[in-house]
């Protein structure tokens, strides 16, 4: 089990991108099991319009990707960590595939992300899972691929080709 | 122009175009752009992390795990059908 | 420009430059959106203090809103996949990001496929799978 304090040690993210609120399950390098509660009262919210549709309400669905994003994340530096890997280089999201949306999310609902690694190899790490709600399926992620950079690479001074995608996604 | 490679020990020859089509999937390209010796980093435009996860994705549909060594090297779908097919008769 | 009343995580308006014609499903009939990533860009506080850099998530965001802005036909369309996303080059915050799309007919929807750049080349590849609404 980790917290919300050791999830800030563990990813760089904050307010209002830090989308992880408690990791409930972990076996380094193998699979993880992470909650984030979904509230009306988060920053995106702010804008809708007081005549908002309830659907309209439904939490934004690349963000429910960010959230399942983080938790592979936090399963790559345990498991890293874990096996002595890499910790002093960067993650970087590569890319994504396969990510289907079953059902939307509103705002009182709790995901529960469910992370598994795919492959592992010596600078990118590939991982699968699906996110549940209330037991229902809401999301599946086929692959997501994530690769280890040293870390120098990510100053924007760097030159721009050098520079790969974000940290973590 | 398809060849069925045919495997000495009698298993099931690897079929070139399930295999194709496969990749081509992944890579989100025509089956008919991916020809048997096509390189998927110079002629597909493939980028590294790519062509590494078209090779995982293959080892996950036929059951099979390749050295880390062995699976970069593999850059073009003739050379991952020679890898499956000695891999799977290994088995 | 319409105010952003919506609940994305991206609040730059999206500025349709090219609109995929009527009878899309061709290919070619690609659409042309731009978005303008202001510093104030809410996610850039905590991605990440004191190293702003635009979430991939969010490159696929502006995608999505392109999408919306040129969808071909008058139905109502629904976000149903990500069909995949490859993340090449980063977006920092002041950065102008085009996203140039094709739009092809699919089973029960429709296919987007977009390339998303700044100034600096390809920020990354996108390939959203949208089911059209049907309205009761």
């Amino acid at each position: 089990m980790i917290d919300a304090a050791g999830i800030k040690r563990l990813l760089p993210h904050r307010h209002p991108m830090l989308l992880i609120d408690r990791v409930v399950e972990l076996v380094p390098g193998d699979r993880l099991v992470a909650l984030k509660a979904i509230t009306c009262n988060e920053p995106w919210y702010r804008h809708l319009g007081e005549d908002a549709a309830p659907e309209e309400f439904g939490y934004p669905r690349t963000l429910l990707v960010e959230s399942w994003g983080q938790a592979a994340g936090l399963l790559a530096v345990c498991g890293a960590e874990a096996s002595g890997g890499p910790t002093s280089q960067v993650m970087l999201a590569g890319s994504m595939s396969g990510v289907e949306f079953h059902r939307p999310v509103q705002p009182g609902d709790v995901l529960e992300h469910r992370v598994r690694l795919f492959r592992a190899l010596t600078d990118t790490v590939i991982f699968e899972g699906e996110t549940l709600v209330g037991g229902e399926v809401a999301l599946t992620f086929s692959r997501m691929v994530m690769a280890f950079r040293p870390g120098d690479q990510l100053r924007p001074s760097a030159p721009a080709d050098q520079v790969a995608a974000p940290a973590v996604p | 122009m398809s060849v069925t490679y045919s495997d000495a020990a009698g298993a099931a020859p690897l079929d070139m175009d399930e295999l194709r089509g496969i990749v081509a999937d992944i890579l989100e390209v025509d089956a008919t752009d991916v020809a048997d010796d096509a390189d998927f980093m110079e002629d597909l435009e493939v980028d590294s992390l790519m062509a590494l996860e078209v090779i995982v994705v293959l080892e996950k549909k036929y059951g099979v795990k390749f050295a880390e060594s062995e699976l970069r090297q593999v850059v073009s779908l003739r050379q991952a059908h020679e890898l499956l097919t000695q891999k799977l008769r290994a088995r | 420009m319409t105010a952003n009343t919506t609940n994305s995580p991206v609040r730059a308006v999206p500025e349709v430059v090219r609109r995929a014609s009527a009878d899309a499903g061709q290919s070619g009939l690609s659409s042309e959106v731009r978005f303008r990533i202001a510093p104030e860009e809410p996610v850039f506080a905590g991605h990440y203090p004191d190293f702003p850099i635009f979430p991939g998530v969010c490159v696929v965001e502006c995608a999505h809103r392109a999408a919306l802005a040129t969808a071909p036909g008058d139905g109502a369309i629904a976000l149903r996949a990500l069909e995949s996303a490859r993340f090449i080059g980063p977006v920092f915050p002041g950065d102008v990001l085009t996203v140039r799309a094709d739009w092809k007919a699919a089973d029960g929807g429709w296919t987007y496929t977009a390339t998303a750049a700044t100034e600096r080349g390809t920020s990354a590849k996108v390939r959203l799978g949208f089911r059209t609404e049907v309205t009761p």
